[in-house]
C-alpha cells in the first residue's frame, strides 16, 4: 500500500463523492422541501446519460454533447414534474413511492427499447483522456480530476443558488406552505418545477460525467439512487451543506472502505478468511455507517433545510 | 366466542380469499385431467408470492409502514434451506424453523432500528437495510455469491416431496395457515391497534399505548411470514440467489398488493393472481399486437402502476366491494 | 383544601429565538376548573404540550400528584393519570364511534397484546365502550363512522376518549373551538359535570364559558403569565383588560 495507491483511492474516493453529490442534492431538495418521495430520480441520471452519449456521438464532440444535453435534462425534469408529479404531491408517501417506482419501471423499458439493452459504451474525450501528475510520479486520470473539478464548482453553484439568491430564498422558505409563499406573490407552482427541474439537471450531469467512467445502461441509475438515499439520511433530509459532506464521506467510506479494508482484515485474519470476509463488509461498509450515524443522530448529521 | 366462529366469520367477511383457497386447492384436479402440469407450477408461484404479499401487506396495509426490506426476508428464509443444506442438513421441517427464527430475528433488529424513525426516513432506511443485505449475499462466495445456489427438494418427514403434488399442498397448507393468521390477527386487540397507529399515531398515544411495541411485533410477524414463503420458493426453484432479495423485488411485492387492495386481507393474494397472470398473457399479446416490441412488454406495468395509484387506490378488493355492495 | 394534581414550577421553552413559554408557574387542584386564556400566540398550546409530555421542556418542573413527570413521554404521562382532548379533532377518522371509544377501554385495561379474540366484538370492552359514550350524550351514535360526524359531535367524542382512562387531570385544549351555541351550552354542561371528579386545565377563547365553568384564571401573554386569580378579579384587572384584547366583554 503506496503512498501513491493510497492518494490515488482518495482522489477517487472523492471523485465518487462529488458524483453522489450532485445526485443528492436535488433528491435532498424535492424529499426536503417538497416533502416528496422521488425514487426515479435515478432515471433522471440515465436520461442525462444516455442524451450526452448520443448527442456526443451525434456530434462527434464530447463537449458539445453535454452542452446540449443539459437543457434535454432540464426540460425532462420540468415536463415530468408537470405531467405527473404535481399530482402527487398532496398523496401519501406510499403512493409517492408507488408511483415514481412505476415510472422507474417505465423509464428503464423505454431506455431499453429506444437504444437496446446492451451498455453503451461512451469513449473519453481525447482532450481529456491523460494523465496528471498531482504529486511528482503520481499519475491520476485527466477526467477523473474534470469530474472532480467540474463537482466540486456545482457544489458552489448550489450554494451561491440556494443561500444567494432570490430563487434560493423563496425554495428555502418553503416551498411546502402553499398560502405562504402565495401570499408573498410567489408562484409556487412554477417554484416547484423549477427545484425539480434543476434537481434532474444535476443529477443529469453526474450521469453524463460518470457515462465515460462506467458504462451507460437501463437501470444504472438505480445503485446510485440507494447510495444518494444513504447520503441524505447520514447528511439530513433538506440539508444541501449535509448531502454534501455526507456524499463525500460516503464515496471516501465505500472507495477506501473496498481497498483498505482486506488489507486492515489480513493482518489479524488469516489470508483466507480476510479474502472471504473482506469484499462482503466493505460493500456493507456504508451501510453499518448509516446504522451507526442513526443510532446517535436519528435525523442525520445537519439539522434540516441548512 | 368460540374459535371455529370467528373464523367462519372471518371467512365469511372475507369471502373472496376463501374462494380463491379453495379454488387453488381444487385446481390440481382440473389440471389432472386437462393434463396441464405446468399450470400447477404457476399456481405454487402465485401461492408463494401471495403468502409473501399477505406477509408484507400486514405492515404495509394494516400498519402504514412502508417498508421496502420484505424482499430480504423472503431471500433470507430462501437462503436458509440452501445453507442449511450446504452444512448437509435436508429435513425441510428445521429449514423452516430455521426461515422462522432467522427473519424474526433479522425483523426485530432491523424494525427496531428503524422504526423509531418514521415517514420518508424510515422508507428510505428499510430500502438501505435491503440493498445492505443483497450485497452481504452476493459477496459470500461459498452460498454462490451472485451466481446463486442449487437446492435440492427438501425432505419434509411423513411427506415426500417427491411425490407431484406434495409440495404443492404444502405450499397451500402454509397459505392458509398465514391467512387464518392474519385473519385472527387483524381482528384482535393487537390488530385494532396497529391499524389505529396507522390512522393516527398520536391518538394511540393519548390513550396511554405506546406505538413502538406494536410496530415491531407487527414487523416481526410479518418478516417471518415472508421468510416461510421465501423457505417454499426455494424448494419449489430449486435454487436461490441473491436477485431473490433485490429491492426491486420489494417493489414487486407492493405492486401486488396495492393491484390486489391495500389493507384487505384477500388483496394480496388476488393481486398476485392477477400479477403473474399479466405477466403471462402480456409477451404473448405483446407478440400479436407488437411483435417488434414484445421483449419490452414490461413497459406496460410501469404506467398501470402509476394508473391504480392515481385512480384505483382500492385496487382490485375495490371493484369487488363496489360490486357486491361493500361484502367482500 | 383539596389535593394539588397539577403543579408546574418555573416552566421555560425556546424555539430558537422566541420564547415561547417564561417562567411560567401554576397549579391545579382536585376538583378545581382553573382556566388559561390569552391571546392567540401566547403559548397556552406550547405549555399543555409540555405538561401533556409531547414537548420538552427547557426548564422548569411538572408535577403530577406529587410525582415528577420530567422525562416521561406520553404514554408513560397518559397512564399515570393525564387526559388531553385536543383543539384540533384527534379522533381515529377510518373507525366508527364505537370503535373509537372500544380503542381507549381497551387500552385503559392494559391488555392490547392479545392476538386471537376480535376486538371489536368483546362484550367485555363495548360495555365500558358505550358506558364512555353515554357520559357525554353520544350513546345512539355508537355505530356512525367517525368521518360521518358533525363537528360538534367530534368534539364530544374528542372528550369521551380524554375522559376514558378516567384521568387525575384534564387538559382541554379548547372544547367548544367551532362549536355552535347549543353545542357549547351541552359542553359546558359535561364539562361541569366533571368538575368533582379531576383537576381541569381548560384553554378556552369563549369568555362565556371561561365565566360559566373557572374556578381560577390564569392570563397568559407571550409566554408568560401577567395575572392569575378568580374570574371576577381578572376581569377587573387592567393589566389583562390592556394586553388581551378579548373578543367577549364581560365585567
Amino acid at each position: 500500500m503506496t503512498i501513491t495507491l493510497l492518494l490515488e483511492q482518495m482522489f477517487n474516493g472523492l471523485q465518487s463523492g462529488v458524483t453522489l453529490f450532485l445526485i443528492a442534492a436535488g433528491l435532498t431538495l424535492i424529499l426536503g422541501i417538497m416533502d416528496f418521495v422521488f425514487l426515479a430520480h435515478g432515471a433522471q441520471v440515465m436520461i442525462g446519460a444516455y442524451a450526452a452519449a448520443s448527442l456526443t456521438a451525434l456530434t462527434g464532440n464530447f463537449f458539445l454533447g453535454i452542452l446540449l444535453a443539459i437543457p434535454i435534462t432540464f426540460a425532462s425534469g420540468f415536463l415530468l414534474e408537470f405531467l405527473l408529479i404535481r399530482h402527487l404531491y398532496r398523496r401519501d408517501h406510499m403512493d409517492q413511492v408507488l408511483a415514481t417506482f412505476g415510472l422507474i419501471l417505465f423509464f428503464n423499458e423505454l431506455i431499453r427499447i429506444g437504444f437496446g439493452p446492451a451498455a453503451l459504451f461512451s469513449d473519453l474525450p481525447k482532450a481529456l483522456s491523460g494523465f496528471v501528475n498531482i504529486l511528482p510520479e503520481a499519475p491520476y486520470p485527466m477526467f477523473r480530476l474534470v469530474v472532480i473539478l467540474v463537482g466540486l464548482a456545482c457544489a458552489i453553484g448550489i450554494h451561491v443558488l440556494v443561500s444567494h439568491t432570490r430563487v434560493g430564498a423563496m425554495v428555502r422558505a418553503g416551498a411546502n406552505n402553499e398560502a405562504m409563499t402565495a401570499a408573498l406573490g410567489i408562484n409556487i407552482r412554477l417554484l416547484r418545477r423549477f427545484v425539480f427541474a434543476v434537481g434532474a439537471c444535476f443529477a443529469g450531469v453526474a450521469g453524463m460525467m460518470i457515462g465515460p467512467l462506467t458504462a451507460v445502461e437501463p437501470g444504472m441509475g438505480e445503485p446510485l439512487l440507494i447510495l444518494s438515499l444513504v447520503v441524505i439520511i447520514i447528511g439530513g433530509i433538506g440539508s444541501v451543506r449535509g448531502a454534501f459532506v455526507a456524499a463525500v464521506l460516503v464515496g471516501m467510506v465505500d472507495t477506501m472502505g473496498r481497498v483498505l479494508l482486506p488489507v486492515i482484515l489480513r493482518s489479524f485474519m488469516g489470508q483466507a478468511a480476510a479474502d472471504g470476509a473482506g469484499p462482503a463488509l466493505a460493500s456493507m461498509m456504508v451501510y453499518i455507517l448509516m446504522s451507526l450515524i442513526l443510532v446517535f443522530r436519528p435525523t442525520g448529521l445537519f439539522s434540516p433545510k441548512g | 366466542m368460540g374459535a371455529l366462529k370467528i373464523l367462519l366469520d372471518g371467512a365469511n367477511r372475507n369471502r373472496t380469499l376463501f374462494v380463491l383457497l379453495a379454488g387453488f386447492a381444487l385446481f390440481p384436479i382440473y389440471t389432472g385431467i386437462a393434463d396441464l402440469p405446468f399450470w400447477n407450477d404457476l399456481a405454487m408461484r402465485i401461492m408463494i408470492l401471495g403468502m409473501a404479499a399477505m406477509g408484507l401487506n400486514l405492515v404495509l396495509g394494516y400498519g402504514g409502514m412502508v417498508s421496502f426490506g420484505h424482499a430480504a426476508f423472503v431471500g433470507v428464509g430462501a437462503y436458509c434451506v440452501g445453507i442449511s443444506q450446504y452444512y448437509g442438513l435436508y429435513n425441510g421441517w428445521i429449514h423452516i424453523i430455521m426461515a422462522l427464527g432467522a427473519c424474526g430475528a433479522l425483523g426485530l433488529a432491523i424494525g427496531y432500528l428503524s422504526l423509531r424513525t418514521s415517514g420518508i426516513y424510515f422508507i428510505m432506511i428499510t430500502l438501505a437495510f435491503a440493498q445492505m443485505l443483497f450485497f452481504l449475499f452476493v459477496s459470500l462466495e461459498q452460498f454462490g455469491g451472485d451466481d446463486g445456489m442449487s437446492i435440492d427438494r427438501a425432505e419434509f418427514i411423513i411427506i415426500d416431496l417427491w411425490e407431484p403434488l406434495r409440495l404443492y399442498y404444502l405450499i397451500w397448507a402454509a397459505l392458509t395457515l398465514s391467512s387464518i393468521l392474519l385473519m385472527f390477527i387483524v381482528r384482535s386487540r393487537f390488530g385494532v391497534v396497529l391499524q389505529a397507529i396507522k390512522g393516527n399515531e398520536s391518538r394511540v398515544e393519548a390513550m396511554g399505548l405506546a406505538p413502538l411495541p406494536f410496530k415491531i411485533t407487527g414487523y416481526v410477524i410479518s418478516a417471518m411470514i415472508c421468510g416461510l414463503a421465501g423457505a417454499l420458493f426455494a424448494s419449489w426453484q430449486e435454487y436461490v440467489s441473491p436477485d431473490i432479495m433485490h429491492w426491486t423485488r420489494s417493489g414487486e411485492l407492493m405492486i401486488i398488493i396495492i393491484l390486489g387492495g391495500l389493507g384487505t386481507l384477500s388483496g394480496p393474494l388476488l393481486g398476485a393472481v392477477v400479477f403473474l397472470l399479466l405477466e403471462e398473457i402480456l409477451p404473448e399479446l405483446m407478440h400479436v399486437v407488437a411483435p417488434n416490441y414484445a421483449e419490452n412488454w414490461m413497459i406496460i406495468f410501469g404506467p398501470i402502476l402509476i394508473a391504480v395509484v392515481l385512480f384505483a387506490r382500492g385496487g382490485l378488493m375495490g371493484l369487488v366491494q363496489r360490486v357486491t355492495g361493500g361484502r367482500t | 383544601m383539596s389535593e394539588t394534581v397539577l403543579q408546574i414550577e418555573g416552566l421555560e421553552k425556546s424555539f430558537g429565538a422566541l420564547r415561547a413559554t417564561r417562567d411560567v408557574s401554576l397549579d391545579v387542584a382536585h376538583g378545581e376548573i382553573h382556566a388559561l386564556i390569552g391571546p392567540n400566540g401566547a403559548g397556552k398550546t406550547t405549555l399543555i404540550r409540555q405538561i401533556y409530555g409531547s414537548e420538552t421542556s427547557d426548564a422548569g418542573i411538572v408535577k403530577l400528584r406529587g410525582e415528577v413527570m420530567n422525562g416521561l413521554n406520553v404514554p408513560q404521562r397518559v397512564a399515570r393519570g393525564i387526559g388531553r382532548s385536543f383543539q384540533i379533532s384527534n379522533v381515529l377518522m377510518d373507525f366508527t364511534v364505537l370503535q373509537n371509544a372500544i380503542l381507549a377501554e381497551q387500552a385503559r385495561l392494559g391488555e392490547s397484546f392479545r392476538f386471537f379474540r376480535p376486538a371489536f366484538d368483546d362484550p367485555a370492552l363495548i360495555e365500558g365502550a358505550e358506558v364512555m359514550l353515554d357520559r357525554v350524550g353520544l350513546g345512539d351514535r355508537a355505530a356512525t363512522p367517525v368521518a360521518d360526524l358533525a363537528h360538534g359531535e367530534r368534539r364530544l367524542l374528542e372528550l369521551a376518549l380524554a375522559l376514558a382512562a378516567e384521568p387525575a387531570l384534564l387538559l382541554l385544549d379548547e372544547p367548544m373551538a367551532g362549536a355552535g351555541s347549543e353545542e357549547t351550552q351541552h359542553m359546558i354542561e359535561i364539562i361541569d359535570g366533571l368538575r368533582s371528579r379531576a383537576a381541569i386545565l381548560l384553554i378556552e377563547h369563549d369568555m362565556d364559558a371561561v365565566f360559566q365553568l373557572a374556578d381560577r384564571v390564569t392570563v397568559l401573554v407571550e409566554g408568560g403569565v401577567i395575572a392569575s386569580g378568580p374570574p371576577d378579579a381578572i376581569s377587573a384587572d387592567s393589566a389583562v383588560r390592556e394586553a388581551y384584547l378579548g373578543s367577549e366583554d364581560h365585567a
